[in-house]
């Protein structure tokens, strides 16, 4: 089907590598030289600042410039049912009329902002041919910091209203943007919260890349020329230098994921539930301290 | 197959009455279905190239405006078009009782009118798409 019909057939890649299909991995063997052909940029911020409709307008410009696209949109699965209720799509309808390719995605309880599978569904977008990809977290908080493992560009979208300026100072999404926008700039307070976070920025270590502050209002389609100025600025950067070191540590570290995530699992069946439980029995009784249980357990 | 239940849910047509489609998109969630939600005056174009991107086994449509004589059609034929008619098609809203056998015999899955409980149509699709 990827080759008869791709757009169904990358779409039901999509779903099995969503699902952890076993076919998933059969189908990405078969067509991983064929991959790792686009550009990443990640799009992240809290929840309601706007990212799908600017994942819209920034689509349709790349578009325009000729660029092949796809978009990723993740939301969040319910905790209690398993369920999810995916709206990314309902911003982004001038991206779908022009026919690009655009998937929600639910977290299907991964946490960080991503899916434990996004790196691979970037790939499957790549077999329909996509240079760039988009791919827009969750509503995300100071934590959800994983889209820079993904990203080649990473696009934090922050608005008015949300806090003073000791948020700017800490630690978390404010860190990670290569870009920062002020979306909903005709509000009142956007141009108080562009000044705090260049001054934050300023006080911060400085980097060859300075992240620019912009001044966004995506709905009405202001500052979307300037903001991919500035991501192409970015990418020319990355480009020039350190992209590929970049890449090869993110891969290093996915690696190191999945396989600390099979080593676990292997381990875990080796060990047993038996084992498991008699110590916990053990540990409960105060015949043995936690610590001695995990040592014997671990060896 | 172990898959999750994809729903798409659209309101075609240009009356702006999402209510119903918007509770219907809850129900689904809160039985564990993973549900695009398009929004409002989708057209048939966008509702079948949305439905295949998102790979979704059903697609759910509101329509009150009557405009179902335009859309059910459409969208089946695009459907069908596109290699896609293993996607069914389910529709709730206003369908007169006496329209529903023919809209069945043209290849509707189901067909939910006021008074459908939504508990209905999470156990149809249960049971549709044999999980």
């Amino acid at each position: 089907m990827l080759e008869s019909q791709p757009q169904r057939g990358v779409a039901r890649l999509l779903s099995w590598i969503e699902d952890e299909d076993p076919r998933a991995v059969e189908a990405l063997q078969a067509t991983w030289s064929r991959t790792g052909n686009a550009y990443v940029i990640g799009v992240t911020g809290p929840p309601g600042g706007g990212k799908s409709t600017l994942v819209d307008c920034l689509a349709v410009h790349a578009a325009a410039q000729g660029h092949v696209l796809g978009v990723l949109a993740v939301d969040p699965t319910s905790p209690f049912t398993g369920g999810a209720v995916l709206g990314d799509r309902l911003r982004m309808n001038d991206a779908q009329k022009r026919g690009i390719f655009i998937r929600s995605v639910a977290t299907r309880g991964h946490l960080g902002g991503l899916t434990a599978t996004t790196r691979y569904l970037v790939n499957a977008l790549e077999l329909l041919g996509c240079d760039l990809v988009f791919v827009e977290t969750v509503g995300a908080g100071q934590g959800d910091v994983e889209v820079v493992r993904l990203a080649d560009t990473t696009v934090v979208v922050e608005v008015p209203g949300l806090g003073d300026e000791v948020q700017a100072q800490k630690a978390g999404i404010l860190e990670i943007g290569d870009l920062l926008l002020v979306n909903k700039s005709d509000r009142p307070g956007a141009d108080r919260l562009a000044q705090e976070l260049r001054s934050a920025l300023d006080l911060g270590e400085q980097h060859d890349w300075q992240p620019p502050v912009l001044q966004v209002t995506a709905i009405e389609q202001a500052g979307i020329a300037e903001t991919w100025e500035a991501i192409d600025a970015h990418r020319a950067h990355m480009e020039a230098g350190p992209l590929a070191a970049d890449r090869l540590v993110r891969q290093m570290h996915e690696l190191e994921q999945q396989l600390q995530q099979k080593l676990f699992r292997d381990r875990m069946v080796t060990i047993g539930d038996d084992a498991l439980r008699s110590s916990a029995q053990q540990v409960l009784a105060r015949k043995a301290d936690p610590f001695t249980a995990i040592e014997r357990l671990a060896n | 197959m172990g898959g999750k239940i994809r729903v798409l849910i659209a309101k075609p047509g240009l009356d702006g009455h999402d209510r119903g489609a918007k509770v219907i998109a809850r129900a689904l969630r809160d039985a564990g279905m993973e549900v695009i939600y398009t929004g409002l005056r989708q057209s048939p174009e966008d509702i079948v190239s949305a439905a295949i991107q998102e790979d979704v086994q059903f697609i759910g449509l509101s329509i009150l405006s009557g405009a179902h004589g335009h859309i059910f059609p459409r969208v089946l034929e695009l459907l069908k078009e596109q290699g896609a008619s293993d996607i069914k098609l389910i529709a709730g809203g206003i369908i007169p009782d006496e329209e529903i056998p023919k809209w069945k015999a043209a290849g509707v899955a189901g067909i939910f009118g006021p008074g459908s409980s939504t508990g209905e149509i999470v156990d149809f699709i249960q049971a549709q798409s044999g999980a």
